[in-house]
C-alpha cells in the first residue's frame, strides 16, 4: 500500500470531520505559528541589532568618561573631550589607519521662513568614508571642501522633508546658527530599523564648523585599523596615548561595539528561549489534543479496521494508515501555523520597521516539527488500531 | 485444498473454559460448495473465522494446498487471506465513505497493485456481479441486494480460490437471496471458485453440493447434495 493511498485515506477522513480537525490542529497552528514567529524575530533582530552596533568597517570608538574625583577637581574637563592635538597625536599610532571624527551639536537650521532645530556634525573626510553615508542626489563632500573650510552642507532626507517640502534643496542656502550654507548632496533614506532613529542631521567639514564658530572640541572619536586583528590593540593604544596626554587616569576607554551586540543577542536569545518555551508547551498540548482524537478515530472506526485485515490488510499497514493520518492531520496544521506565523512577522517587521527574517530554514524547521509532533502523539492510537482482533472489530456496532 | 486436522478452539469465560470447536477434521476440495449448517452457537461462524484465519485455533493443523499455516506470522497469513480468500459478511461491511468502485478496489491495494491495474479489474468484477450501472454509488445508495453483490465483487476481485460467506442472505429478503446464491453457483461452475457459505437456512444450503451440519462444536453430519439447486422460499 503506498503512500500516496494513505495520504488519500487521511485526508478524507479528516475532510469529513472539518470542525473537529481544525480545533485539533489549533494547538498545532498556535505552536507552530509561534516557533515561525519568533524564530524570524530572533534572526531579523540579531541581524539588525550587530549591524546597528558594530557598525560599518572594522572600527572602535573611543569614549571620554572622566570620574567623579577628575570632574570635581576640574569641572572644565567634562565639556572637552578631544583636541585636533589629540587626533593627531593618534593618527601617529601605527596601527591606525585613520582617525573620524564628529563634533555633533544641536543647532537651528533654517531654510527661508522654516527653522527646525536639527543635529549639526562637524565631521572629517574619513567619517564620509568610513559611515559610507551615500548621497541620493548631488554629491559627497569633498577634499576640497574639507580642506578650504568651504561652506558646503550634505543633509539626510529627514531635513529635506521636514524642512524643503517641493523644494529641490540642492544648490539653496540654508542658515546654520544665522550661518548660510550652500546644500550640495543629500543623502540616502535608511532603510529598516535605522529609519525610525533617523533625526535631522546637517553634516558640514570640521574645518568649517571650527571657522565659523569658533568651536574646537570634538565630540566623538572612532579609529580604523590597518588590520582588523589590530584594531583592539590600535585602539588600547590610542586610549592610553590619550589619557597621558591629559595626565587623566582612565577617562579615555575603548568602546568594544562587538561586546554590546553580543550582550543584545544574549537578551534577544534568552526571549527566544522564553517564547520558544512557551511555543513547546503549545505543541504539547497540540499533541496531546492530536494523540486524542486520534484515539476516538481508532474507536469509530474500529470495524472498519476489522474490514481491511479481512481484506488482507497487515497489522503494519494498520499501523501506517493511523500514523500517516496524525502527520497529515499536525502537517497540515503546521503549514497554516507557518503562514499564520509568517503573517505576524510580515505585520510586526511593518510596524517596527525592521525586517524578520523567514528564511527556507525557518519553514523547513515548522515542517519538521509538526511532523515529529504528528508521529510522536500519533504512535499510541496507530498502534492500538493495529492491535485490535480482526473478529472483535468486524462485530463492532 | 483446506485440511483442517483436530482443531479445537477453547474460549476462556470468566473461569471456565468454553470448547467451541471439538477436535473438527474437514477436508474441502478446490471447486467444492460447501454449506456449513448449525444453529447458532454451534460453532460455525468460529469455524468459519478459521478457515479463513481470522481466528487461530487452540489445537490442530491446519494446511492450505499441503502448507500448514497454523504457526505462521500475522503479516504472512494477511499476506495469505489477501490473495487467496474472499469474505462475504451478512452486514456487507462495506467502507460507507468509498463509492462501490473504491471498495472493490481495496483488496488490491493491499495486494500491490498498480492504480490502473486496479480500475480495470474493478469494473470487471462489478460488471460479473451485473453492476456496472452503479460503480460510483456510495453504498448508502444502494439497495441491500447491490450492496452485497458490491462485497462479492470484492471478495473475486483478487482472483482467491475460496470465497467465505458467512450469512450472506442473512440480511436480505428472498428474491434479492435467490439472486445472491445464483451467483454463488455461477462463479462456483464457471470460475471453478470453492464456496463455503455458512447460513442456518435449509434453503439457502440447498444450493451446495456439499451440507455440513455442525452442533456443540463437532461435526455431526456430511452430506452431498445429489441435487443441488435453488429452495428459497
Amino acid at each position: 500500500m503506498s503512500i500516496i493511498e494513505n495520504i488519500k485515506i487521511a485526508l478524507s477522513s479528516i475532510f469529513v470531520h472539518k470542525m473537529r480537525s481544525i480545533l485539533t490542529m489549533l494547538g498545532i497552528i498556535i505552536g507552530i505559528s509561534s516557533v515561525i514567529f519568533i524564530v524570524a524575530l530572533g534572526q531579523g533582530g540579531t541581524e539588525q541589532l550587530k549591524s546597528l552596533i558594530v557598525g560599518p568597517g572594522n572600527t572602535v570608538s573611543l569614549t571620554y568618561m572622566p570620574s567623579e574625583e577628575e570632574i570635581q577637581k576640574n569641572p572644565t574637563m567634562l565639556w572637552t573631550p578631544f583636541t585636533e592635538d589629540d587626533i593627531r597625536a593618534v593618527e601617529s599610532i601605527p596601527e591606525v589607519a585613520k582617525v573620524v571624527t564628529s563634533s555633533e551639536s544641536f543647532g537651528t537650521v533654517r531654510f527661508r521662513e522654516n527653522h527646525q532645530e536639527a543635529y549639526i556634525a562637524g565631521v572629517n573626510q574619513a567619517y564620509i568614508e568610513v559611515n559610507e553615508l551615500h548621497v541620493a542626489s548631488g554629491r559627497n563632500l569633498l577634499a576640497s571642501d574639507f580642506l578650504g573650510a568651504r561652506r558646503t552642507a550634505v543633509i539626510n532626507a529627514k531635513v529635506q522633508e521636514e524642512l524643503f517640502e517641493d523644494v529641490n534643496p540642492l544648490g539653496e542656502i540654508i542658515y546654520i546658527d544665522a550661518q548660510p550654507f550652500e546644500i550640495v548632496g543629500i543623502l540616502e533614506k535608511p532603510e529598516g530599523l535605522l529609519s525610525s532613529f533617523d533625526t535631522m542631521t546637517v553634516y558640514i567639514p570640521w574645518e568649517t564648523l571650527r571657522a565659523v564658530t569658533g568651536e574646537n572640541r570634538i565630540s566623538y572619536i572612532t579609529i580604523q585599523a590597518e588590520n582588523t586583528e589590530d584594531l583592539q590593540i590600535a585602539g588600547e593604544k590610542a586610549a592610553h596615548l590619550l589619557n597621558q596626554i591629559h595626565g587623566t587616569e582612565d577617562a579615555y576607554q575603548v568602546l568594544n561595539m562587538e561586546q554590546i551586540a553580543e550582550g543584545i543577542s544574549q537578551i534577544t536569545g534568552i526571549m527566544t528561549m522564553i517564547i520558544g518555551s512557551i511555543a513547546g508547551i503549545s505543541l504539547l498540548v497540540g499533541g496531546i489534543g492530536v494523540m486524542n482524537i486520534m484515539l476516538v478515530s481508532v474507536t469509530e472506526r474500529t470495524r472498519e479496521i476489522g474490514i481491511r485485515m479481512a481484506l488482507g490488510a497487515t497489522r503494519g499497514q494498520i499501523l501506517f494508515q493511523f500514523l500517516t493520518e496524525s502527520v497529515t492531520l499536525t502537517l497540515i496544521g503546521g503549514m497554516i501555523g507557518i503562514i499564520f506565523g509568517s503573517f505576524a512577522a510580515m505585520i510586526v517587521s511593518a510596524f517596527i520597521g525592521f525586517t524578520l527574517t523567514i528564511s527556507l530554514p525557518v519553514i523547513l524547521i515548522g515542517l519538521g516539527f509538526s511532523m515529529v509532533i504528528g508521529i510522536i502523539f500519533g504512535i499510541l492510537p496507530a498502534n492500538k488500531a493495529s492491535n485490535l482482533d480482526p473478529i472483535e472489530s468486524l462485530r463492532y456496532e | 485444498m483446506i485440511q483442517l486436522e483436530s482443531i479445537t478452539k477453547t474460549y476462556q469465560v470468566g473461569t471456565e473454559k468454553v470448547d467451541v470447536l471439538k477436535n473438527i477434521d474437514l477436508t474441502i476440495e478446490d471447486g467444492e460448495f460447501v454449506a456449513i449448517m448449525g444453529p447458532s452457537g454451534s460453532g460455525k461462524s468460529t469455524l468459519m473465522n478459521i478457515i479463513g484465519f481470522l481466528d487461530r485455533p487452540t489445537k490442530g493443523k491446519y494446511f492450505l494446498d499441503g502448507k500448514e499455516i497454523v504457526d505462521m506470522q500475522d503479516h504472512e497469513l494477511a499476506r495469505i487471506r489477501n490473495q487467496t480468500i474472499g469474505f462475504v459478511f451478512q452486514q456487507f461491511h462495506l467502507l460507507p465513505r468509498l463509492t462501490a468502485l473504491k471498495n472493490v478496489e481495496l483488496p488490491m491495494i493491499y495486494a500491490g497493485v498498480k492504480k490502473q491495474e486496479r480500475m480495470i479489474r474493478a469494473r470487471e468484477a462489478l460488471e460479473k456481479v451485473g453492476l456496472s450501472e452503479r460503480m460510483d454509488y456510495l453504498p448508502n445508495k444502494l439497495s441491500g441486494g447491490q450492496k452485497q453483490r458490491v462485497a462479492i465483487a470484492r471478495a473475486i476481485v483478487n482472483e482467491p480460490q475460496v470465497i467465505l460467506a458467512d450469512e450472506p442472505t442473512g440480511a436480505l429478503d428472498s428474491k434479492t437471496s435467490k439472486q445472491i446464491m445464483e451467483l454463488f453457483t455461477m462463479l462456483n461452475k464457471e470460475e471453478g471458485t470453492t464456496i463455503v457459505v455458512v447460513t442456518h437456512e435449509q434453503g439457502v444450503a440447498a444450493y451446495a453440493d456439499r451440507i455440513i451440519y455442525v452442533r456443540d462444536g463437532t461435526i455431526i453430519q456430511d452430506d452431498t447434495n445429489p441435487e443441488p439447486g435453488g429452495d428459497i422460499k
